[in-house]
């Protein structure tokens, strides 16, 4: 099962799309999270998954506005998202009789 | 952010250099957020290498105890040497002491080059430890103490031909690997401990095999391919 940096890596990359490359994972991370994401703890992680099939990556084009440095595209395989999706339900089962979910429910009611 | 940065990133593959600078080009990092940031993942990357690899583990376990004992025989042969020039004939075991020397540093530098081409610094300090402390500590005045750094440049030469991923054919792993087999045989003066200095020959003949095998693997299903779509 995959960890929770993992899921959270996987959603953002998943999320953005064609679009997703090391900063704006990134970013995102740290916009959903709220927290500070290391560039290290990222790119250890995506080696990490890259070796376990889980995400595709390869080295895109340079921009200007990165000093004329290329970017390392990435992109969830089929295995990742089910890899992502397994650990969602997981936590969705888990989580079913605990004190915050039922009672974000009977708010809702 | 460049100078200190882009000096730590040193460390790192071209790749993951120019994406790790580029974030931070990307980000508006300042200088300490950028170091912090690229030291970070070196010290992350070589700890997961570490972590999850036989490889790094098995380099060091060559490069330590193999440099302490090519240590020692670089300093037996110059003694030899020595010894030989004074008394003036030319013994055949020098040439076998040579050749041996030779031969045990290039193979356990390629090891070493081969298993450890992502962790190589840790690997080169732990040859360069033993090898300054012998420097240093050197007391015979007969003798220049770098004598004991004759095992260097073979070495390094198969350190670097290692980690460049040169491969040696199976019939040439073969046949230096039973030549020095033979020679440690021939050769009585050796001290037993030598022999663990074979380890890496044997090293580099299992190499060739599975390189070799994976080879014929290849041919094996392109033949398959190719008579299947002559069938078809």
């Amino acid at each position: 099962m995959l960890g929770e940096f993992e899921y959270v890596l996987i959603t953002a990359a998943a999320g953005l799309g064609d679009a997703a490359y090391g900063a704006v994972i990134r970013e995102e991370i740290e916009k959903a999270t709220r927290r500070n994401c290391a560039i290290g703890a990222l790119y250890t992680t995506i080696e990490r998954l890259e070796k376990k099939g889980l995400l595709k990556t390869w080295m895109g084009e340079a921009t200007p506005q990165r000093g004329g440095r290329a970017k390392r595209m990435v992109r969830v395989t089929p295995k990742g998202l089910q890899a992502a999706r397994e650990f969602f339900e997981a936590m969705m089962r888990v989580s079913h009789n605990a004190s915050w979910v039922v009672s974000g429910l009977e708010g809702v009611a | 952010m460049t100078s200190l940065a882009e000096m730590a990133a040193g460390f790192l593959g071209a790749d993951e250099r120019d994406m790790v600078l580029g974030d931070l080009a990307e980000s508006g990092a300042d200088v300490w957020s950028g170091l912090r940031s690229v030291l970070g993942f070196v010290v992350r990357q070589q700890l997961e290498l570490w972590r999850s690899w036989r490889r790094p583990w098995v380099a060091s376990g060559v490069s330590l105890p193999g440099s302490l004992l090519l240590l020692g025989v670089s300093f037996a042969l110059s003694e030899d040497a020595r010894n030989l020039r004074r008394s003036g004939s030319i013994h055949w075991t020098i040439l076998c002491e040579v050749l041996l020397m030779l031969a045990w540093a290039w193979t356990s530098g390629f090891m070493v080059g081969s298993l450890s081409r992502r962790t190589r610094w840790i690997s080169t300090a732990l040859c360069a430890i033993p090898c300054l402390s012998c420097v240093l500590r050197f007391q015979d005045t007969s003798l220049s103490r770098f004598c004991v750094l004759l095992f260097l440049a073979p070495g390094v030469v198969g350190a670097i031909q290692g980690i460049r991923r040169v491969q040696m054919q199976l019939r040439h792993a073969v046949v230096l690997a039973t030549a020095m087999t033979g020679l440690m045989l021939v050769w009585s003066g050796m001290s037993a401990w030598n022999w663990s200095l074979l380890l890496p020959s044997w090293f580099l003949v299992g190499r060739g095999e599975r390189s070799e095998g994976s080879r014929k693997g290849m041919v094996t299903s392109w033949e398959h391919g190719d008579k299947s779509q002559q069938r078809s």
